[in-house]
């Protein structure tokens, strides 16, 4: 691998014009060297500027950085210069993935598997997670103005507490919680890792924040507080207010893109403005 | 040796919909570094934000959640992200609410890794 970086390199240096550096940008990318690997990329993109796999290499070394912004732009300008480029497709069907958009990733993976005859096993493994994780968020229409109502009528909500979340929740990594202006735990229910209900001691220390928020809230001048997210070593966590001064809090794990947690909680807030105007447990 | 953090709070104000930027000593609230469009009271937004980071990192350690990374708040006429872990010091971004929250967070990654 270093004979055929130093080949390449030797290669560019002699003929600024070749082709080469995508290859070498490319394996500097793998080999984790990003800066070097953008600049040799940028070089190349200033005298090709319409060669797409260009873009597409930018593109890879923006998500490799964390910037999703720029891979997206490269990525629609490739699709720009090569509709169907299955690169680009793959990138912009992972960014949509990532920031929820699960329509969307299906219609940029299903075109790769059609384009390729389904033989890329990682785009029908990519295509099966998007197609699991989008029947297990159903399709909700947008909240009318009154929205817990609109829910009440058109689903049965839960009797027992502890299952006030459990069919809006994707996978077993997922935990939501509806905690009363106390702290104490109206519905919903916290496993840790090994399985014990820990519930009520995550629940009154995750409501602290809100005393904090609240009191922030009437000296920054910028409004009512709506949610609140973060991220942690382990986890997301995202938190609402809801009726009756109540705090919906959805917990998921790292890895889960930090919008799928976001509408996991206006859904969960949404069931459980519902469940209290029914009147809870009853 | 501390890096320059003038460019790294101007860098994080000319994102669009910005409105302010500042590191923040996590410990006190104090200002550091700060770079504020019109109107913006640097004191006390460092001061408020340095605060709810902490009780969010305090509030996620005592839940075993683990050390905080990045926070969100949305209100109805701003936003408030902050990134820390880095020497007590805390990074914090005013927006709007319709400011592209996915960019700034990238922007914030990136300058606590200036931090460093």
């Amino acid at each position: 691998m270093a004979d055929d970086v130093r080949r390449w390199s030797d290669e560019l240096a002699r003929d600024p014009n070749s082709l080469v550096f995508l290859e070498l940008g490319e394996t500097l990318r793998r080999q984790r060297l990003l800066d070097v690997a953008h600049k040799i990329a940028l070089r190349g993109l200033e005298r090709h500027p319409q060669n797409a796999d260009a873009h597409d290499l930018i593109a890879r070394i923006a998500v490799d950085r964390g910037d999703l912004q720029t891979a997206r732009e490269r990525w629609a300008t490739v699709l720009q210069l090569v509709p169907g480029h299955a690169g680009a497709l793959k990138g912009m069907g992972y960014l949509s993935f990532q920031e929820g958009r699960l329509t969307e990733a299906e219609q940029y993976l299903s075109h790769v598997a059609a384009t390729d005859g389904g033989g890329d096993d990682r785009v029908t493994s990519a295509l099966a997670t998007v197609r699991r994780t989008s029947m297990s968020l159903p399709a909700v229409p947008e909240p009318p103005a009154n929205a817990a109502g609109a829910e009440t009528a058109s689903e049965s909500l839960p009797h027992d507490p502890q299952c006030l979340f459990a069919d809006l929740l994707v996978d077993d990594a997922q935990t939501a919680l509806l905690l009363d202006a106390g702290g104490y735990v109206l519905g919903g229910i916290y496993l840790d890792g090994d399985g014990a209900d820990v519930s009520s001691d995550v629940g009154a220390q995750l409501s602290g924040i809100t005393d904090e928020v609240r009191r922030a809230m009437r000296h920054l001048d910028i409004g009512e507080w709506r949610s609140i997210t973060f991220e942690t070593q382990v986890a997301v966590v995202a938190m609402a207010p809801s009726a009756d001064a109540s705090l919906v809090v959805v917990a998921a794990s790292r890895a889960t893109p930090l919008g799928l947690v976001r509408r996991l909680l206006e859904r969960c807030g949404r069931r459980a403005s519902a469940w209290l105007e029914r009147g809870g447990a009853e | 040796m501390t890096p320059p953090l003038r460019p790294i709070v101007d860098g994080l104000t000319r994102q669009r919909g910005v409105r302010a930027s500042l590191v923040v000593s996590e410990h006190d609230g104090l200002v550091i570094e700060s770079s504020l469009r019109f109107g913006q009271d640097g004191d006390r937004v460092a001061a408020l934000a340095a605060s709810m980071y902490r009780k969010a990192r305090l509030s996620a350690a005592a839940a075993c959640l683990g050390a905080v990374a990045f926070l969100q708040l949305d209100a109805d006429r701003g936003r408030i992200c902050a990134v820390g872990g880095r020497n007590d010091l805390v990074i914090v971004v005013v927006a709007e609410p319709g400011a592209n929250v996915g960019l700034i967070r990238v922007e914030l990654f990136k300058a606590l890794e200036m931090l460093a």
